[in-house]
């Protein structure tokens, strides 16, 4: 074989052999992503634990209560609104209301009193109207969140407004 | 994609020579020779600390000092997607960091590697490894369940000992008469601001004295001609064996922490009983089982205050033995140190094993 | 139930077969990965003609022929013994269906080790076309088997739709085919042949690490070769593992999330934990060798082969693990519960009694006596009384009643009940069902055994 065409084999070899080189390195490379992702992903799921937490609860737009039509009038219903506390009420005048549960001045859960026809939190006594949620009296700054209620056959659907 | 590479290389050599860096890296060398496996717990000690920096940055996200303490690992640990996880290998990292500086200081201290010019990095060795224990003690109360709970109230016995003062810096580190929230609260303090703002600084002096001095070789090496050692670079060859080193711990640590995950007590609760065979942990079983045998020996405060003088002056000793230790031929001094070092570690374990036995 | 419940303390039954087939499968798999390994190294060393590589791959071979045919064949055997012993109603059930298929794979196993034995006694006693030959013999015969077993280990995860719409008609064996090649087959197949190589590699490098001397030239050179064989599982393991898993029925998958926000006791969070390990595991491997062997053959010397092999270890043990758990709470997915009760016969068991089925309890009169066959039966194929998934730790702190609540839920197993997803429902008469509550309130209570009530640790290892 002359010199010049050992060289030149020589040269397309080293072609081929830095195109495999590429070829090796961008795979291992790839791999090698695909487990630090793995090795990443608990840390990932970690840091977001409290948006999907959040994120599924403020998916929850309806809440079905099964045999709550039964509820006798003049009372009420705690019950749990995606990850809240929430009341339904059934009045005497056999209509029905359902608010959030979470007094709007510090959070406290509140409480209907049927005989007082009002809903009372014990933390710093503020008063709501059952039928509106409205801040009747004490630190309340806003009305209790009011939801939609609907009686069916078997249950009582209540959503959001 | 090449020549991108190669410019960026240059636009950060041009500012920062990382030439240079590089060519010292591989000018440095480490000595090749039968003990050389004892060369990667330095390492292995650098690498549990740093994941103890991540993983304790992660708990930070989460955990809430002062009277939610329990509450906020509790949601760590049983609802925050791998939470668990983040927390096992913090606990486990917490172990095995210590057992590697331990192994790391005992093999120096084999190996003669106190010996001028390295004393500074005996102590701040010394140094690391007490902020280390720091870190342990401080970092067991945060959950602030029933086992840490006590075992902190015990601990905090220890210091009470002190003639005048002890009482007062106990109480001081309390924050009142008994170990409550207000406790967590400045341990965490302690143990996520003061402890790594002292450790850092000092972990960078000890790693600065190494790369100044290069690695010590045990004196029967030293003994040899220089044609007969061995060395191999520090760069590449040196650092890709550390690496595979940290890579086996990472592993041993995921193991571990999937296997044996960190559980949670009972809350911390004052006014129950302390649960039986209650104890501190293991880095800490040696001097609990000491102390209490001086108790025991001598019934009274006395008994306990003269352990701890003992147990300190034992300490001094460790720490001194640079300056006694000094020459460079294998003298009486030389092997005085090494029966010294073999009789720490054997009374470390011996008292550590009986610490076990004697809970039952 | 036919058969009475095997006893093991501690560790249960079901960690005899666990321990047992992880040993096993670490094993077998590297004879299935090392018989192609040993006729691709020798065709090479013959084409370069390589005459010192060719007396190590004959020292290799024998290292290869004992740990196959004697560790990989006992341990073999053993899982029968284990299966049989361990859960008789499942590999009757097995038998029923594969005895085709075991017979075949118990004749390739026969090729399998004669192959093994002449290819190691006739190095350089026949032509190297022949010799040669004998290892491709080896090496077709040991895929075979793997082949074979892949079908049942992964009918038993997904038997198939097919498969499922004939079980308890009596004519199964009509869905013979679509039950051997069932939804995970493939992928399981290719993960398993990945671990085959990934074994060679390994073994290989242990092998080396003691038998070639450590100035020759040589030895960096096969050192390095081996470490090759890693890279095929490396690059496609992450891609056959998410085909395996995309495969899987919803039900299966979701047993792996169980684990990612608790650690809670009872919780069922195994599955999670160990697939992490099998991740780190095999990552690390591959890591391990590119650093010891493969960067740095010279130095490479028994004790980092040691470290790899640990973690081969680790990753085989978890994988196997994980893939039983994902199971749960099936032993046959949708036919057999982990007990060993057919679906089918659930209601049947309920109506007339679980005991009353039970021959081996017949002598059981007293209350509590029916409760501990009871217990037998249907709760020690996973649980033990003081070990693994102990029943005193998982029901410290109840009393009677609650024990009893906790009973019924798994017996009513209604569609939002938690036990549904890893627990079979609990199947007996009322008074069957009140005698387990008895028995088990009896285990629990803090006096019941003979251990110190101190909890010094809560480690939630289930």
């Amino acid at each position: 074989m002359s010199e010049e065409a050992s060289m030149e084999q020589n040269s397309a070899g080293e072609k081929s052999g830095m195109k495999r080189r590429l070829f090796v390195r961008t795979t291992l490379g790839a791999a090698g992503l695909a487990y630090a992702g793995a090795l990443g992903y608990p840390v990932y799921r970690y840091l977001a634990a409290p948006v999907e937490q959040a994120e599924r609860e403020a998916a929850v737009t309806e809440a079905v209560l099964k045999d709550a039509q039964k509820l006798p009038p003049g009372t009420a219903l705690m019950f749990r609104f995606g990850a809240r506390p929430a009341m339904l009420i059934h009045h005497r005048d056999g209509a029905w209301t359902a608010f959030d549960a979470v007094c709007t001045h510090l959070g406290c859960t509140v409480r209907f009193e049927p005989e007082r026809r009002r809903i009372h939190c014990a933390c710093h006594g503020g008063v709501y109207d059952p039928k509106t949620g409205a801040n009747l009296a004490g630190p309340p700054p806003r009305p209790l969140r009011a939801y939609r209620v609907k009686v069916v056959e078997e249950a009582v659907v209540v959503s959001r407004v | 994609m090449k020549q991108a590479r190669h410019s960026l290389y240059k636009w950060l050599d041009e500012r920062l020579d990382l030439t240079e860096i590089l060519a010292f890296a591989r000018k440095k060398t480490v000595p090749v020779h039968r003990r050389s496996f004892w060369y990667y717990w330095g390492g292995l000690s650098l690498f549990f600390f740093l994941v103890q920096a991540l993983t304790g940055t992660l708990l930070l996200i989460y955990y809430r000092p002062g009277p939610e303490a329990y509450e906020s690992v509790r949601q760590i640990t049983y609802e925050i997607d791998f939470g668990w996880l983040i927390r096992s290998i913090h606990s486990w990292a917490a172990n095995l960091m210590i057992f590697a500086v331990m192994t790391h200081m005992f093999s120096v201290f084999f190996m003669k590697a106190y010996r001028k010019p390295r004393e500074l990095g005996w102590w701040s060795g010394l140094g690391l490894l007490g902020l280390a224990l720091f870190f342990g003690f401080s970092g067991y109360l945060l959950p602030m369940d029933e086992l840490s709970y006590f075992a902190t109230k015990v601990g905090l016995e220890i210091p009470a000992l002190i003639p005048w003062v002890g009482p007062k810096a106990a109480a001081l580190l309390r924050g009142g008469v008994d170990v409550s929230a207000v406790t967590t609260q400045r341990f965490f303090a302690l143990h996520a601001a003061v402890l790594p703002a002292l450790f850092v600084p000092l972990l960078a002096f000890h790693l600065w004295l190494v790369q100044k001095h290069g690695n010590a070789v045990p004196p029967s090496e030293e003994l040899k001609p220089p044609e007969q050692r061995r060395s191999i670079p520090f760069f590449p060859d040196f650092a890709l064996k550390d690496l595979a080193m940290w890579l086996i711990a990472l592993n041993l640590l995921v193991l571990l922490a999937a296997m044996f995950p960190q559980g949670l007590g009972q809350p911390a609760d004052p006014l129950a009983p302390a649960p039986q065979g209650i104890h501190p942990e293991w880095y800490f079983m040696s001097s609990f089982q000491t102390l209490k045998m001086f108790g025991k020996w001598f019934p009274g405060t006395a008994g306990e205050a003269l352990g701890l003088i003992v147990f300190n002056l034992g300490l001094a000793i460790w720490a001194l033995i640079p300056l006694y230790d000094n020459k460079r031929a294998w003298g009486l001094r030389a092997r005085i140190a090494s029966y010294i070092g073999l009789a720490a570690l054997a009374l470390l374990v011996l008292t550590t094993v009986w610490g076990y036995l004697a809970l039952d | 139930m036919n058969y009475p419940a095997w006893d093991v303390a501690h560790i249960g039954s079901g960690w005899v077969i666990g321990i047992i087939a992880i040993f096993h499968v670490l094993i077998s798999h590297f004879a299935v990965g090392g018989g192609l390994y040993l006729p691709i190294a020798e065709r090479k060393a013959l084409k370069e003609g390589r005459r010192e590589w060719l007396n190590l791959l004959r020292k290799h071979s024998r290292f290869f022929l004992i740990l196959t045919g004697v560790f990989g064949a006992v341990s073999g055997v053993g899982i029968w013994f284990a299966i049989g012993l361990a859960n008789p109603e499942a590999t009757s059930a097995l038998i029923h269906n594969f005895v085709f298929a075991w017979a075949a794979e118990w004749v390739f196993f026969l090729v399998e080790l004669s192959c093994a034995a002449v290819y190691y006694y006739t190095w350089d006693r026949v032509s190297p076309r022949f010799h040669l030959a004998v290892g491709w013999l080896y090496a077709a015969a040991s895929l075979a088997t793997l082949i074979i077993i892949n079908g049942i280990l992964t009918f038993m995860l997904t038997p198939g739709e097919a498969w499922l719409s004939a079980a308890g008609t009596g004519r199964e064996a009509s869905q013979f085919w679509p039950a051997f090649f069932n939804p995970v087959y493939w992928p399981s197949l290719f993960l398993r042949i990945l671990v085959c190589l990934n074994l060679a590699g390994v073994w290989a490098l242990a092998s080396y690490s003691k038998i070639a001397k450590a100035s020759d030239g040589l030895r960096a050179e096969t050192l390095r070769w081996s470490a090759r064989w890693i890279a095929p599982g490396f690059l496609l393991l992450p891609v056959f593992l998410a085909w395996f898993l995309w495969s899987l029925p919803e039900p299966r998958r979701a047993l792996l999330e169980l684990g990612v926000h608790t650690i809670g006791p009872g919780a069922f969070t195994q599955a999670t934990r160990a697939a992490l390990v099998v991740l780190v595991a095999s990552a690390g491997v591959a890591g391990l060798v590119y650093l010891f062997a493969w960067k740095s053959p010279r130095d490479f010397g028994f004790s980092h082969a040691a470290a790899v092999l640990a973690l081969a270890a680790a990753a085989t043990g978890a994988g196997e693990y994980t893939r039983e758990l994902l199971r749960k709470p099936y032993v046959v997915v949708r036919y057999m519960y982990s007990n060993g009760v057919r679906v089918q016969d659930a209601a049947r068991f309920n109506r007339e009694g679980f005991l009353t089925r039970s021959l081996w309890a017949a002598g059981a009169a007293s209350l509590e006596k029916r409760g501990e066959a009871m217990f037998r039966g249907q709760c020690m194929a996973c649980h033990t009384r003081k070990g693994y998934r102990s029943m005193r730790r998982l029901l410290a702190g109840r009393n009677e009643e609650s024990i009893g609540n906790l009973l019924r839920t798994l017996h009513e197993r209604k569609e939002d009940s938690p036990y549904r997803a890893f627990m079979p429902p609990l199947v007996g008469t009322e008074e069957e069902i009140a005698a387990l509550k008895t028995y088990l309130a009896k285990l629990a209570a803090p006096s019941g055994g003979e251990e110190k009530p101190a909890v010094v640790k809560q480690i939630a290892s289930q």
